[in-house]
């Protein structure tokens, strides 16, 4: 029996997020996470007294803090961002179940950073923020973006796939977008216009990316006991993990099936009473297409190298997206490629909204259990079973 | 610094030595064949991250030799550069000269990517990771040279050479002769 003592102790108690834009102006980061850390707030039906714990990469927690002006903390944590939005989850819910703090504001900022987006290059307060210490990168610097689309050439490689079976996951996530007012890519496309796509890094074109927006995402962790006096309905944290192996460098990582995500997957599995059959919603990382994919042979969806036939076999030509075994809808949001580049953190709110039942028009109904699986290959593999009471 | 034999390892036919302080050893040893400090080093690598742990590995450029860390304890080659062996903990670690030989295990066409002497993505730059010859799993990021992009494929037998960036020696691989 794996021991897991955290399960169903901690919950969601509250979710907010600014707009997603592509380009908000001059509103700073500080900015943007304080409305979302707000809007959380005011979700879970409390206020800046309530909360004693704060988490978060950027802006530093205690800055947050101060611009909310909740008065007393008693834990906080600013991990690096490039951990990934999941790490701050994990900490939060470890530190409201150690008794660290009871109520912790957690959030994550999204800003478009000149490297990333023509128009943040304009502005200059922008391009102080990646000042880089005079490193510059090289073109065979096989690492972040450059990574994920060497290993997605090793994909077509060792599988016989096809670019089209990267198309479908960008077409499910467009399709979802659609009912998804905060997306910021929304119109719909078919796998002609992915194919037409501008070629960025081959095989990876624009449609195989995720779009940097501006924006910020914040959700109120509290224990289950305390969740259940609030106003909305409490999304318990199942089960949730973290997976990385020790050769997590982008090009000397073992291969296609071995890295964060088998260890990532062989854990929740062990952790988690319920699992793919229980599911009602699913939950991918998508930041590249191509990490849709491994995911669904990860998690034992289908075998390897079958995603693109199991996405086919699984497709709603109704809804022109994919819902497995015609119950399971994934990434009802339109993910990082369409709602906007979120690092995850879009994922875990569009899994709390549903299981809250505060997802509007494109509220799956009866959504009791979630899947989610964000993070790519390397260092920020992460699983999470979210339940609603 | 007193210079003492701590052990030979032979490489594709040639015989280095490193060299040491008093034993325990502690640390990557530089190689007997460079005479380049470590100011040199910088002045030459302005714009990239150089420290104490990957240094030997741009001294070895410098000399057009590609070096990869290797364990004298237990023979393991490990990458990137670090200053103990993730096989054995040992810290008695060599940057070693590769015999150059590898195979592309991962390879994609940048159409856009960073600023780079003599890289204009008009025609897209390769960028590979070979699987290094000396060990399974052992890579190299680097690009590919004399080579049209059809004949290129995940697969390919390649071996170094060297190419010039920002009047540096820079390995490249090529297709290897059949
Ligand atoms: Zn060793």
């Amino acid at each position: 029996m794996t021991r897991y003592p955290v399960k169903d102790k901690v919950a969601f108690a509250g979710t907010g997020a600014t707009a997603f834009s592509r380009d908000s102006g001059e509103r700073s980061q500080l900015s943007l996470c304080a409305e979302a850390c707000t809007r959380a707030v005011e979700n879970a039906g409390l206020t800046a007294a309530d909360i004693d714990g704060i988490a978060g990469a950027v802006p530093i927690a205690y800055k947050v803090q101060s611009a909310l002006g909740i008065p007393e903390t008693t834990w906080w944590t600013s991990p690096p961002q490039e951990g990934s939005f999941v790490q701050v989850i994990l900490e939060a819910m470890n530190a409201v179940y150690s008794g660290a703090c009871n109520t912790v504001i957690a959030y994550h900022t999204f800003y478009r950073l000149p490297w990333a987006s023509r128009a943040a290059a304009k502005d200059p307060f922008r391009r102080m923020l990646s000042i880089t210490g005079g490193v510059s990168p090289a073109p065979e610097d096989v690492w972040g973006s450059v990574g994920y689309t060497a290993w997605a050439s090793r994909y077509l490689y060792e599988y016989g796939a096809s670019r089209e079976d990267f198309g479908l996951v960008a077409v499910n996530s467009r399709s979802n977008a659609g009912r998804n007012p905060n997306a910021v890519m929304r119109s719909p496309i078919g796998m002609d216009d992915y194919l037409a796509a501008r070629m960025i890094r081959w095989p990876l074109s624009l449609l195989d990316m995720d779009v940097p927006i501006d924006g910020a995402v914040a959700f109120v962790i509290t224990t289950a006991e305390r969740a259940r006096d609030l106003p909305g309905r409490p999304v318990l944290i199942h089960a949730a993990t973290a997976g990385v192996i020790d050769r997590n460098e982008e090009d000397q990582t073992p291969g296609l099936r071995n890295h964060g995500q088998r260890v990532t997957v062989e854990t929740l599995r062990a952790r988690s009473d319920l699992w793919l059959d229980d599911m009602d919603v699913y939950y991918p990382y998508d930041g590249f297409s191509f990490i849709t994919l491994s995911w669904l042979e990860a998690i034992g969806l289908c075998g390897p190298g079958e995603a693109g036939a199991f996405i086919r076999d699984n497709w709603d030509d109704k809804t022109n997206s994919l819902v497995i075994h015609g119950k399971v809808p994934v990434n009802t949001h339109g993910g990082s490629l369409s709602e906007g580049g979120t690092q995850g953190a879009g994922h875990i709110r569009e899994a709390v909204l549903q299981l809250r039942g505060e997802a509007g028009e494109r509220q799956v109904l009866g959504a009791n259990t979630a899947i989610l699986t964000p993070g790519g290959f390397f260092f920020n593999a992460h699983g999470l079973v979210l339940r609603a009471e | 610094m007193r210079p003492i034999q701590l052990q030979n390892i032979s490489i594709s036919g040639t015989v280095r030595a490193c060299r040491t302080a008093d034993p325990p050893c502690d640390g990557v040893k530089e190689t007997v064949l460079s005479g380049i400090s470590d100011a040199e080093v910088l002045e030459r690598y302005p714009r990239t991250a150089v420290d104490h742990d990957n240094k030997y590995f741009y001294q070895g450029l410098l000399e057009r030799k590609l070096l990869v860390n290797r364990c004298n304890a237990c023979g393991r080659w490990h990458q990137p550069p670090r200053p103990i062996c993730p096989s054995c903990w040992s810290r008695d670690i060599t940057a070693t000269e590769v015999s150059g030989e590898g195979v592309i295990h991962l390879l994609i066409f940048l159409h856009q990517g960073p600023p780079a002497a003599g890289v204009d993505y008009a025609t897209p730059h390769p960028v590979a990771v070979v699987e290094l010859a000396e060990q399974e799993g052992l890579r190299f990021s680097t690009t590919i040279v004399n080579a049209d992009r059809e004949t290129l494929r995940i697969g390919l037998p390649v071996t170094l050479t060297w190419i010039e960036r920002d009047g540096n020696p820079f390995p490249a691989f090529a297709p290897a002769a059949v």
